[in-house]
């Protein structure tokens, strides 16, 4: 007989998945599983559809990221349709690309994952949030995020014609370009971005990197897996969040394969398990394993820490340094602690923000020449792009109408969902022992293990609930609840 | 005059999840004065848009299992007893509730808890994507607009 634990990340509405952790007879955690309810037939709901739609269609699967579904899909409907779109086009989509990082990259860090590190993993959960965060840093930083957003969606309305959801990328280019004065305006906010991320990576370096006991937090064997690494690159191995080669790194850091965005069902295959209904990509070539870590097993990872481990570098000069410092403060490539991936998040903060600024200052940046007319007749599109939480893949067929007969996507975090899985695994079989209390902060600690690449299963707009309100049910060889917690913030 | 904002909240391509804009649209075609928006946001998203407006009413779809489908209920934010309900947190930020503590604190104008009116519509299928109300909450929104409309 054995005992369950489970951690619900509620309900109703939320895409989200629940923990369960069945213990055996000893008391010891026996199994883990991360289950998804996922959403349904969106593939499905595509088809039938103008290729041309799915740039506004798939920017409504997110909330949070509809500038990575819309750039993806703007990307896929490029090659359905066979058109390169301008030079300027490309650098426009990217700049958008940029600021809606920076957004979101800050958001992470200071409502999600900064609160387990500036209030502490046992902190109540009560302040362990961005009020908690601004209450312990100051008013100032809480004013600074703000800030930040809201140059971030104001860049993002400029050129994507609205602050959420954007809306002007379409086959072969964009709907509308930018002003010299609104160039102006987005180099201004640009800077102040780079400024802002320099002082996040600062304020990381206080909190995380002094501190002794987070620093062996972040270090420990806990949080750590040994898994392929995936990222987009440019032509020098460098991060490239809009546009390159895939490039995959083994658990040694040695290159294993790269390939371009069409390419990637040569190398990408999905393993099904019975016990959920999201799929689990691995590296084909490699093959599934099971849940395990090591070279000969193909789960890889696609996250910040992974698109560092996966490059050879950043291709901005003060990104660089902090690329140089995060290695050789954590020994050398690749990191495998899944808590450094909090620090790769500011450091392509950091990138994101130079960047944005050298493609303002780009002369090419407001030229009117930002469509190519679409004259072939659509067959098939791939398009890739990094999402802040992973690579994201967009594939579409169409008939000689340009209507798609099939739609196939692979988002960001389910590219993660058997590293995740792990991740949760071992946290848990870490913490939870023979007669251990299951305390609100080992909780949370479980769930520091699947903060850290900031899962997105639901990923519809369906905003889901806030700060992964959980209730955790233990129940005894009989199946008698024992102890319920709870926690809402 | 108190500067209202009406927010139809959900995402307009997952069934019953559409009931939000589906209102909104409804109010505007009525003629109703004030501003209307539709949002598929929540968390510090859904605060920054609400500065600013001294009083806001969030229509959207909830899932409490305890009201047959398509009841439509009405009450201040401050009754909301599960505060992860609905669209109103995300799950990538924070709740609605610690976004508007964290607003205030930074000196952002905006509404009290008490003005802000939640028109919730139970609702049953949010996940499986199309771009229709079932029949229970399609006949649900012109209540959801009466109701909207006795608390301007």
């Amino acid at each position: 007989m054995t005992q369950r634990i489970t951690i619900d990340p509620i309900t109703r509405l939320e895409g989200h998945g629940k923990i369960e952790i069945f213990l055996d007879d000893e008391g010891d955690v026996a199994n883990t599983y991360f289950q998804i309810p996922e959403l349904r037939g969106f593939e499905r709901f595509c088809v039938g559809r103008p290729v041309e739609e799915m740039p506004l269609l798939t920017n409504r699967i997110c909330g949070v990221c509809p500038e990575a579904h819309h750039m993806a899909a703007a990307k896929a409907a490029d090659a359905a349709y066979q058109v390169d779109p301008p030079s300027a086009a490309k650098k426009l989509r990217e700049l958008l690309y940029m600021a809606f990082y920076c957004t979101d990259h800050t958001t992470h860090f200071y409502a999600l994952g900064g609160p387990d590190f500036v209030m502490g993993p046992d902190a109540p959960v009560a302040e362990r949030n961005i009020l908690g965060v601004i209450h312990k840093v100051g008013l100032d930083v809480g004013r600074q995020v703000i800030q930040m957003r809201k140059y971030g969606h104001e860049v993002i309305e400029i050129i994507g014609g609205r602050k959420v959801h954007p809306c002007t990328a379409i086959p072969g280019g964009l709907t509308k370009g930018i002003t010299e004065e609104q160039r102006v305006e987005i180099e201004k906010k640009g800077r102040w971005a780079i400024d802002f991320a320099q002082f996040s990576l600062k304020l990381f370096a206080d909190v995380v990197l002094n501190n002794p006991d987070y620093l062996e937090l972040v270090i420990g064997d806990i949080y750590t897996h040994e898994t392929y690494y995936m990222g987009m690159v440019d032509e020098n191995n460098h991060i490239n969040f809009y546009d390159g080669k895939i490039r995959v790194v083994d658990p040694n850091g040695e290159e294993y394969v790269k390939y371009e965005p069409h390419e990637y069902l040569d190398h990408i295959a999905e393993h099904v398990e019975p016990w959920t209904y999201l799929k689990f990509p691995y590296l084909k070539n490699i093959g599934w394993k099971g849940f395990v870590d090591g070279k000969d097993s193909g789960i890889y990872m696609t996250t910040p820490l992974s698109r560092l481990n996966a490059s050879d570098g950043m291709a901005t000069p003060l990104a660089q340094a902090e690329y140089e410092k995060f290695y050789e403060t954590l020994g050398g490539k690749p990191v495998h602690q899944r808590l450094a991936t909090h620090w790769a998040r500011l450091i392509e903060l950091l990138y994101a923000a130079e960047h944005w600024v050298e493609l303002a200052t780009d002369p090419e940046i407001t030229s009117t020449d930002i469509h190519t007319v679409p004259t072939a007749t659509p067959t098939e599109g791939i398009g890739i792009v990094e999402a802040p939480r992973g690579t994201l893949t967009h594939h579409y067929k169409t008939d000689e109408n340009g209507v798609l007969t099939d739609v196939n996507l692979i988002v960001g975090t389910t590219n993660n969902y058997a590293p995740i899985s792990m991740s949760i695994h071992k946290a848990a079989s870490s913490l939870i022992k023979k007669g251990t209390v299951v305390t609100e902060g080992l909780l949370n600690m479980v769930e520091m293990a699947f903060r850290s690449y900031d899962p997105c299963f639901g990923c519809a707009t369906h905003s889901l609930p806030g700060q992964m309100p959980m209730e955790v049910t233990i129940r005894d060889a009989d199946g008698k609840k024992v102890q319920v917690l709870k926690q809402y913030c | 005059m108190t500067k209202t904002l009406i927010i139809g909240l959900g995402n307009p391509i997952l069934g019953d999840d559409g009931i939000g804009w589906a209102a909104a649209d409804a109010l505007k075609e009525k003629g109703v004065r004030g501003e209307i928006i539709r949002l598929s946001l929540g968390g510090l998203s859904l605060m920054e848009h609400i500065s600013g407006y001294e009083r806001v009413i969030l229509i959207d779809a909830i899932q409490t299992g305890q009201h047959p489908i398509g009841t439509v209920r009405v009450f201040p934010l401050t009754d909301l007893r599960n505060p992860f309900s609905g669209h109103s947190a995300s799950a990538h930020d924070t709740s609605l509730l610690t976004a508007l503590d964290t607003g205030r604190r930074l000196d952002i104008p905006l509404p009290t808890n008490k003005n802000i009116t939640i028109v919730a519509i139970e609702a049953e299928n949010v996940y499986d994507f199309s771009e229709d109300l079932s029949p229970f909450i399609a006949a649900a929104v012109p209540v959801t607009v009466e109701k909207v409309l006795t608390l301007l």
